[in-house]
C-alpha cells in the first residue's frame, strides 16, 4: 500500500534503527547467558525472523488501510456469494428486474425530460403556448425587445415529383432565421438567408440528412440541384446533420415561410403555426411573458377586420422544452413512480432473503466478533456484500434495460416527443450505478444492523442449536406486508388502466371500421386550382375503384376520423348571430362524397344524407351537422331547415340532415376543446375551404368497403391512380381497423407497461410470501412435530401455516388499498370510464392478491403437513 | 510473502493488543522489553512473535493508544520506548472486560463434559 501517513522515508529509517536495536539487545542477552558473540547475533536474527518482511508489514501499519480492507471485504463477499449460488442467483435476478426496469424508464425520462435540447444555449429557448398566423408573427418580430421569434409550421406534406416515383415527404415551413436562431449549422451547403421567406425569394429547400441519404443516395453534389416539391421548383441549398431533428424526427425537409401579406386569408387567418424564440441577452422569461401580453392589442389592431376581443388572451411563453414535451411529462413521471415502486418490492424481497440468511450466519458473526472484529467492521462487511450483490444485479439490469428500452420505444406511440433522443448513455449508466449502490445499502442495512448486533455470548453458548431470532423474523414479516401493500398499489393501477382500455375498446368511435380499407390520395394542391380538374379526377377514380375486384363501395373524405384532419373555419349561425368582439364559433368540416356516411355506418338521425345532386355547380349549398352540434346550436329544436354560413360568405347554407357523433379528434374526444361544431359538406364546388380557396381540397382519403376482411387492393389501387395521373402518390393503404388501433396506441402502451409492472410485482410479492412462510415452517419444524405428536391433525397444521401467510397478505392488502386510494388519484387523467377509486377493480385486485398469497403459502404448508413428528423431534 | 504474516496479525489482533496494553500499564518499555515481559509474565507460555509485535506496536501507535519516543538506554543505546496514552488506558479497561466475556463464553462451551454433546 503506497498511501502513507506523514513522512514515509523518515519512518522507514527509524523502523530500521528500532529493529536493529532489538537485535542488539537480544544478542547482548544471549551473550550474557554465555553464547559466543557471533553465535548470539546469529540466533537473535534467526529468532526475529525475516527482518525485511517485518519491516514491510510494520511499515504497512501506517498505510491508509481502507482500500485494503475494502478489497478484503470484497474478496470475502465474493466468496460468500459464490458459496450460495441459489441465493445469489435469485437475489441478483430480482434486483436485475427492479434496476433494469428503472434504468429503462429512467432513460426515457432522461431523454424526454432531463436532457437539454441539442441546440446552442438551450435554456434561453422559448415557445408560445398558442398558435399564431403569419401576420401576428411579423408584427411581434418587429416589436419584441425580449425575444427573437421565428415561426415553425406543423408537419406538412409535399409531393416530390419528377425524380423517380412520386413520393409524399414531410416538411415544415419556417422563418428564414429559424436555423440561425437555434444555432444549427448545416452539414453541407447553407441554411436560409435573411429575407428568404419573402415571396419571390423563397424557392429554396434544406434537406434532412436522412432524406439526402435515402432519396438522393447521399449525392455529394446535391447542393444547387433543383427539385419539384408540391408543383413548385425549389433549389436545394443545404443538408442538415443527422442529429438535427426539429420540430420532429419525421421532418424530411424545411422550406421558407411564404410571407405574402397580399394573400390576406392565408396571412392573417389560416396559417396558424407554433412560434419559438430565443430570449435576448438580459431578458427573462417573465419579461417575455409580460411583453407578449402588451403586444396583443397591436397584433389585433393590425388585422384588417375586427378580431374577437379575447383572441390570444390566454397565450403565454414557456421554455421550449416544456412546449415540446407538453403533457408527456405527467405520464412519464407516473411511469417512473410505478417503476420505483417495483424496485422497492425487489429491495424488500432481497432484504428478506438476507434476513433469513442472517439468522443462519449469526454464529459466523459471533465468532468474528469474538476474534476482535468491531461492530462497524462487521457492518461494513455485510453492506459490502449487499452492495456487491446489487452491483451484480445492476450489471444484469443493464441487459434487462437494453431489451426493455427497445420494446418500450417500439410500443410507445411514435408521436411521443423526443423519443429519438432516448438512449442508454453515460448519464443513464451513471444513474444505474448510483441506483444499484443505493439499493444495496438500503436492502442491506436492516439485515446488517440486526446481524451486527449479535449477542456473542448467547450465540456461542447456544452451540449447535439454531437460535430462532424473533427480531429478524418480525422485520421480515413487516417487509412482506409492505411488499404486498406496494404490489397491491401497482396491481390496482394496472387494473384501472386495463379496465379503461377495455371500456375504451368497447365504446363505438361512431363509425364502423370492419371491412373498410383506406388510402390517401395526394395530388399537388396546384393540381386542383384548375377549375374542375380535381372533381373530374376523383369522380373517375371513384368509378374505377368501385369496379376493382373485391370492392363493394367507395367514397372519399378530406380526413379520417380520429385525428385524420378536417377543414377549420369560423362560422355564423342565423339563429344566433355572434356580437362584434365575441368569440366566433369555430367548425370542423368533413368534406365527403355521397356514400361516405353509408360506408362508415354513420347513422342519419334526422333529415337526409347527401346525394350526387348536392355536388352540382348549380345545386343549393347544403350541410349536414353532427348530433352534438345540432344540440349545441339549436337546443330543443329541429336543426334541419336551419341556416348556417362560413363567416366570410353572404349566402346562407341550409342544414339538410343530422348524423351521429363521431370521434373526430381522439378515441375519447369528439372534437378539440376550441371547436364548437362538426359539419359535413359535399365534395364539390360548395366545399368550404378554411383558407378561402375556391377549389375543393386536393388531398382526399378513400374509404373502400371491401367484400371481406382480407381483400388485398393496394396494387390495383396504385395502378388505377397511376393510370389517371402518374404524378399522384398513394400512401397509407391499410384497414381502417389499424387506424383505430393506432389511435389507441397510447392508452394501450401505458396500460401494457403497467400490466407488466403489476405482473412482476405480483410475482415478487408471491416469492416474498413464499420465502417468509417456508422459512418459518423450517424454523417451526420442531414445534409442528410436537403439535402433531400431541394429536394435531394434518389439516390443522395446513391451516396454521396458510393462516399465517393469509394474515400477512391481508395486512398488506389493507394497507395497499389505503395507499391505492391515495395514489391512483394521480393517474385519473389516464383513465377513461373508470373512477380512480372504482370499487370493482379494488375488490377484484384484493381477491387476486389474496389468492396469489394463498397459493404461495401452499407449498410450505404442504411441507409442514408432511412433517414426521418422530423425525422432527429427533432432528435438533 | 506478506500473506502469512498478515493472517497471523489478524488472528492475534485482539489478544496481542490486549497483552501489549497490559504490559505497558507497569511503565514505558521498548519493543524487546515488551516481548520479554509477556514471555516472563506468562511463565514462558506465550512466545511473542516479533513478526507480529512490531506491526501491532505501530498499529496501536497509529490508533493513538500508545505513544513512542526515542530514548537512550542504560547501555547507551538509542531505543524506541512506548507508553500507554489516555485513550490506551480506556481501551485496556474495555478490552479486559470483553476478554472476561469471551473466556466465560468459551468456558461455557467447554463446560462440564457431556452437556453439549447430546443435544
Amino acid at each position: 500500500m503506497k498511501f502513507l501517513w506523514g513522512d514515509g522515508e523518515q519512518r522507514k529509517k527509524e523502523l530500521n534503527e528500532e529493529i536493529a536495536s532489538h537485535l542488539q539487545m537480544a544478542a547482548r542477552d544471549r551473550e550474557a547467558r554465555g553464547e559466543s558473540p557471533a553465535h548470539a547475533s546469529e540466533s537473535a536474527r534467526r529468532e526475529l525472523g525475516n527482518t525485511g518482511v517485518i519491516q514491510d508489514v510494520t511499515h504497512d501499519q501506517w498505510a491508509w488501510t481502507w482500500p485494503e480492507d475494502l478489497l478484503q471485504d470484497l474478496r470475502y463477499a465474493a466468496r460468500t456469494l459464490r458459496k450460495n449460488p441459489g441465493f445469489t442467483i435469485i437475489a441478483a435476478l430480482t434486483l436485475a428486474l427492479g434496476i433494469g426496469a428503472n434504468t429503462a424508464i429512467f432513460s426515457l425520462v432522461n431523454g424526454v425530460l432531463l436532457r437539454p435540447l441539442p441546440y446552442a444555449q438551450p435554456e434561453r429557448l422559448v415557445g408560445t403556448t398558442n398558435y399564431y398566423p403569419k401576420g401576428p408573427l411579423v408584427v411581434m418580430r418587429q416589436q419584441s425587445r425580449t425575444m427573437e421569434l421565428v415561426g415553425v409550421s406543423d408537419n406538412k406534406e409535399f409531393n416530390l415529383t419528377g425524380s423517380g416515383d412520386p413520393v409524399r415527404l414531410i416538411g415544415n415551413s419556417v422563418s428564414a432565421d429559424f436555423f440561425s436562431m437555434l444555432g444549427a449549422q448545416p452539414a453541407m451547403g447553407r441554411t436560409f438567408h435573411d429575407g428568404e421567406d419573402q415571396p419571390g425569394k423563397d424557392q429554396s429547400v434544406v434537406l434532412s440528412h436522412a432524406l439526402w441519404e435515402h432519396r438522393f443516395q447521399a449525392d455529394p453534389n446535391i447542393v444547387g440541384r433543383w427539385i419539384t416539391l408540391e408543383g413548385v421548383d425549389r433549389e436545394i441549398v443545404g443538408v442538415m446533420p443527422a442529429d438535427f431533428r426539429f420540430p420532429s424526427p419525421k421532418t424530411e425537409l424545411w422550406v421558407p415561410l411564404h410571407l405574402d401579406p397580399r394573400n390576406t386569408g392565408d396571412y392573417w387567418g389560416d396559417s396558424y403555426m407554433a412560434l419559438i424564440g430565443r430570449l435576448r441577452p438580459g431578458a427573462s422569461l417573465e419579461q417575455a411573458r409580460a411583453e407578449l401580453k402588451t403586444m396583443r392589442p397591436s397584433v389585433l389592431a393590425a388585422y384588417a377586420w375586427r378580431m374577437p376581443d379575447n383572441s390570444f388572451v390566454n397565450a403565454s411563453i414557456v421554455s421550449l422544452e416544456e412546449a415540446i414535451v407538453g403533457d408527456a411529462r405527467g405520464k412519464l413521471l407516473i411511469l417512473l413512480g410505478a417503476v420505483s415502486l417495483l424496485l422497492l418490492i425487489a429491495c424488500a424481497n432481497v432484504a428478506n432473503l438476507l434476513l433469513a440468511r442472517a439468522t443462519t450466519r449469526e454464529r459466523e458473526v459471533a465468532v468474528r466478533v469474538a476474534l476482535g472484529a468491531s461492530r462497524w467492521r462487521i457492518l461494513r462487511q455485510l453492506i459490502t456484500e449487499s452492495v456487491l450483490l446489487s452491483l451484480l444485479g445492476g450489471a444484469l439490469g443493464i441487459g434487462v434495460a437494453v431489451g426493455g428500452l427497445s420494446i418500450l420505444k417500439a410500443t410507445l406511440p411514435a408521436d411521443t416527443p423526443r423519443l429519438a433522443d432516448v438512449a442508454l448513455d453515460g448519464q443513464v449508466l451513471a444513474f444505474t450505478a448510483v441506483l444499484a449502490i443505493l439499493t444495496g445499502v438500503i436492502f442491506g442495512l436492516v439485515p446488517a444492523l440486526g446481524a451486527s448486533k449479535v449477542d456473542m455470548t448467547a450465540t456461542l453458548k447456544s452451540g449447535g442449536q439454531r437460535n430462532a431470532s424473533g427480531g429478524n423474523h418480525r422485520a421480515s414479516k413487516l417487509l412482506v406486508v409492505g411488499e404486498v401493500a406496494v404490489s397491491m398499489i401497482l396491481v390496482i393501477a394496472a387494473g384501472l388502466l386495463v379496465k379503461s382500455l377495455w371500456i375504451l375498446s368497447g365504446t363505438s368511435p361512431g363509425f364502423r371500421a370492419e371491412r373498410v380499407v383506406t388510402a390517401r390520395i395526394t395530388p399537388n394542391e396546384m393540381f386542383c386550382e384548375v377549375p374542375g380538374r380535381c372533381l373530374a379526377f376523383y369522380d373517375e377514380l371513384l368509378i374505377r375503384t368501385r369496379a376493382l375486384p373485391g370492392v363493394k363501395n367507395v367514397a372519399a373524405v378530406n380526413g379520417l376520423p380520429l385525428g385524420g384532419g378536417a377543414e377549420i373555419f369560423p362560422g355564423v349561425i342565423e339563429a344566433h348571430p355572434t356580437p362584434d368582439g365575441a368569440k366566433v364559433p369555430m367548425f370542423w368540416e368533413k368534406i365527403v362524397t355521397p356514400d361516405y356516411l353509408k360506408i362508415m355506418n354513420i347513422p342519419v338521425l334526422r333529415g337526409r344524407a347527401f346525394t350526387e345532386a348536392d355536388s352540382g355547380t348549380d345545386a343549393q349549398a347544403v350541410v349536414i351537422v353532427s348530433k352534438t352540434t345540432a344540440e349545441h346550436f339549436w337546443p330543443g329544436q329541429d336543426a334541419v331547415g336551419e341556416h348556417f354560413r362560413p363567416k366570410w360568405e353572404k349566402e346562407w347554407r341550409t342544414v339538410v340532415g343530422v348524423v351521429g357523433d363521431v370521434r373526430e379528434f381522439t378515441i375519447t374526444q369528439n372534437s378539440a376543446d376550441w371547436i364548437d361544431g362538426v359539419i359535413y359538406t359535399p365534395y364539390g364546388p360548395h366545399a368550404i375551404r378554411g383558407s378561402g380557396a375556391d377549389a375543393p381540397p386536393a388531398e382526399m382519403t378513400l374509404v373502400i368497403e371491401t367484400a371481406g376482411e382480407q381483400v388485398q387492393i393496394a396494387g390495383d389501387l396504385k395502378n388505377t391512380v397511376a393510370s389517371l395521373n402518374d404524378d399522384v402518390p398513394v400512401s397509407q393503404i391499410g384497414p381502417l381497423k389499424n387506424w383505430v388501433a393506432e389511435a389507441m396506441a397510447e392508452p394501450r402502451s401505458i396500460s401494457g407497461l403497467f400490466a407488466v409492472f403489476a405482473g412482476l410485482a405480483l410475482l415478487l410479492g408471491a416469492v416474498g410470501i413464499y420465502g417468509v412462510v417456508s422459512y418459518s415452517v423450517a424454523q417451526r419444524t420442531r414445534e409442528i412435530g410436537i403439535r402433531m405428536a400431541l394429536g394435531a391433525r394434518r389439516q390443522e397444521v395446513l391451516l396454521l401455516v396458510v393462516g399465517q401467510g393469509a394474515k400477512l397478505a391481508l395486512a398488506g392488502v389493507t394497507i395497499g388499498t389505503a395507499g391505492g386510494l391515495m395514489l391512483t388519484r394521480l393517474m385519473s387523467g389516464l383513465l377513461y370510464g373508470v373512477h380512480a377509486t372504482d370499487p370493482v377493480t379494488y375488490g377484484a385486485v384484493a381477491i387476486l392478491l389474496m389468492l396469489v398469497a394463498l397459493a404461495a403459502c401452499f407449498i410450505p404448508a404442504v411441507r409442514a403437513m408432511r412433517v414426521d413428528p418422530m423425525v422432527a423431534l429427533r432432528y435438533e | 510473502m506478506k500473506q502469512p504474516y498478515q493472517n497471523r496479525i489478524e488472528l492475534l489482533q485482539g489478544t496481542l493488543d490486549l497483552l501489549i496494553l497490559q504490559t505497558l500499564r507497569w511503565g514505558a518499555q521498548h519493543g524487546y522489553g515488551i516481548a520479554l515481559a509477556i514471555r516472563a509474565n506468562s511463565g514462558d507460555l506465550l512466545q511473542v512473535d516479533t513478526g507480529s509485535l512490531y506491526p501491532a506496536l505501530h498499529r496501536l501507535e497509529r490508533q493513538k493508544l500508545i505513544a513512542a519516543e526515542w530514548k537512550t538506554s542504560e547501555n547507551n543505546q538509542r531505543v524506541r520506548v512506548y507508553r500507554l496514552s489516555g485513550a490506551g488506558k480506556k481501551k485496556l479497561a474495555t478490552e479486559r472486560s470483553r476478554w472476561a466475556q469471551i473466556s466465560q463464553a468459551i468456558a461455557g462451551i467447554l463446560g462440564p463434559a457431556g452437556e453439549g454433546s447430546e443435544a
